[in-house]
């Protein structure tokens, strides 16, 4: 049996995406930019999915802006709202457990002058939201806080600092990669100016991914071309996995978050009986339905990751994108872990896909292997 | 007696995402119904009614008004 339980990383796509995908690739290959029959098919795809996606987020359509994922969506709208704001954008603030793409995009801006204040996180991974309050200054043009974390799954209250943000005009940005429908979030009640998504997060395809800009918000693109997507993001779109995206939402089952916030749970319940000494990382509580990050007394991760492979279970240590450096998890670390805890760390992140059979038998072999009883 | 138009506002909607915009309207109305576009001077204008046409609407009227357009269109019995 294959348990897979690295979805925070990515999840396998649905069958219907790859379904919309191929065919979008058969029938609409046309530019959606071009004005002949089929490029018109390419673009009513387009807008079709893009309908899609902003019902998904409580946006308008105009609202939207098609990326190539998380990464650029985030670099968008740290560098697009930077640069912007020119002379004015001196000051932008981000918690300092943001996803590496968020926190380089904005330390790379401090060349060209602009200062970034970090703000720290509680033992459970939590921003204060009085803590953001703290370092605003007439300055600052942007604060940045994800929705829930890719490593530890805390949720981040993002309705009290957006609401702290929108009372002193301050543009307010959120990575909604992770938690984008798993947890509740509709644009016109939380008073976010700019949010990240992406598809092969929900089962959708890799490579494609949004960035919600409020009406009005005023960002510089980051490619210079041929000025698609209202000028915010050159580039001719990827029509199939736009097609792919617009699939893996209408695939979304509400009911899974309660089932995969049950089986998780069952798992940390499985672990910490079996592992004296086994730790959570992360909240209790505020934390997205689908994580278990968890701290081994005794056992580093990685050569136990090594062996649950070889036994056909599938999870991480943390970030996927941080896999390849060998410096302990900046996430970890923020929370009070040590560099020798994070290496004892391990992430288990379950889809809607996940079984009560996948979980146990999971438990079992990470009990056995990592030496519990 | 016929229906009254629908009516969808495209100004500031980029080419050709408007043209596909009226058109995924335009699909989900009954044969013959009529819609109503608000659509900017320039490309729009220009783009636009003979994307719908080549699909099988009739663009019945074109109005300038102010600085943009409405466009009134028939839905094609067969598109």
């Amino acid at each position: 049996m294959e348990i897979y339980l690295d979805n925070a990383a990515t999840t396998q796509p649905a069958t219907a995406v790859l379904l919309a995908m191929s065919e979008c690739s058969r029938r609409c290959y046309g530019n959606p930019a071009s004005w002949h029959r089929l490029g018109v098919e390419a673009a009513k795809v387009v807008e079709r999915s893009r309908q899609t996606l902003a019902e998904a987020l409580g946006a308008e359509p105009d609202e939207i802006v098609f990326t190539s994922g998380g990464t650029e969506s985030n670099n968008l709208a740290v560098k697009g709202t930077a640069w912007a704001a020119g002379r004015r954008g001196k000051h932008i603030v981000i918690s300092a457990v943001e996803h590496p793409s968020v926190t380089a995009a904005a330390l790379s801006l401090e060349k060209l002058g602009v200062r970034v204040s970090l703000v720290g996180v509680d033992s459970e991974g939590l921003v204060d939201p009085a803590a953001v309050a703290r370092v605003l200054t007439s300055a600052t043009i942007l604060v940045s806080v994800m929705h829930a974390n890719h490593e530890i799954g805390a949720l981040e209250p993002v309705q009290e600092i957006g609401r702290l943000c929108r009372g002193r005009g301050i543009l307010f940005h959120c990575d909604a990669c992770q938690s984008f429908t798993k947890e509740p979030l509709d644009v016109a009640k939380v008073p976010v100016d700019l949010l990240s998504v992406n598809a092969h997060k929900l089962h959708g395809p890799k490579g494609i991914g949004a960035l919600y800009v409020r009406k009005g918000t005023a960002l510089a693109p980051l490619f210079d071309g041929g000025g698609q997507e209202g000028g915010r993001r050159s580039g001719t779109l990827n029509t199939p996995a736009i097609a792919g995206f617009a699939a893996a939402i209408e695939a979304v089952d509400l009911r899974a978050a309660s089932v995969m916030r049950r089986l998780r749970d069952r798992l940390w319940d499985s672990l910490r009986r079996a592992v004296p000494g086994i730790r959570l990382n992360g909240p209790r509580k505020a934390r997205l339905c689908n994580n278990l990050n968890v701290m081994l007394p005794e056992t580093e991760s990685k050569p136990l990751l090594r062996k649950l492979s070889a036994a056909g279970i599938y999870a991480s240590a943390g970030a996927a994108c941080s896999s390849a450096k060998p410096e302990p998890s900046p996430v970890l670390l923020a929370i009070g872990l040590s560099p020798q805890e994070t290496v004892r760390s391990l992430r288990l992140s379950l889809s809607r896909w996940t079984t009560q059979a996948q979980v146990d038998a999971a438990a079992r072999a990470i009990v056995r292997l990592a030496g519990g009883s | 007696m016929s229906r009254p138009a629908e009516t969808l506002d495209l100004t500031g909607v980029p080419c050709p995402a408007n043209a596909a915009r009226a058109l995924l309207v335009i699909e989900g109305l009954p044969a013959g119904a009529f819609l109503r576009i608000s659509l900017d001077d320039g490309e729009p204008i220009q783009n636009v009614p003979p994307a719908l046409e080549e699909q099988g609407h009739v663009v019945v009227d074109k109005v300038r008004i102010g600085t943009g357009w409405q466009v009134l269109v028939k839905k094609g019995e067969e598109a």
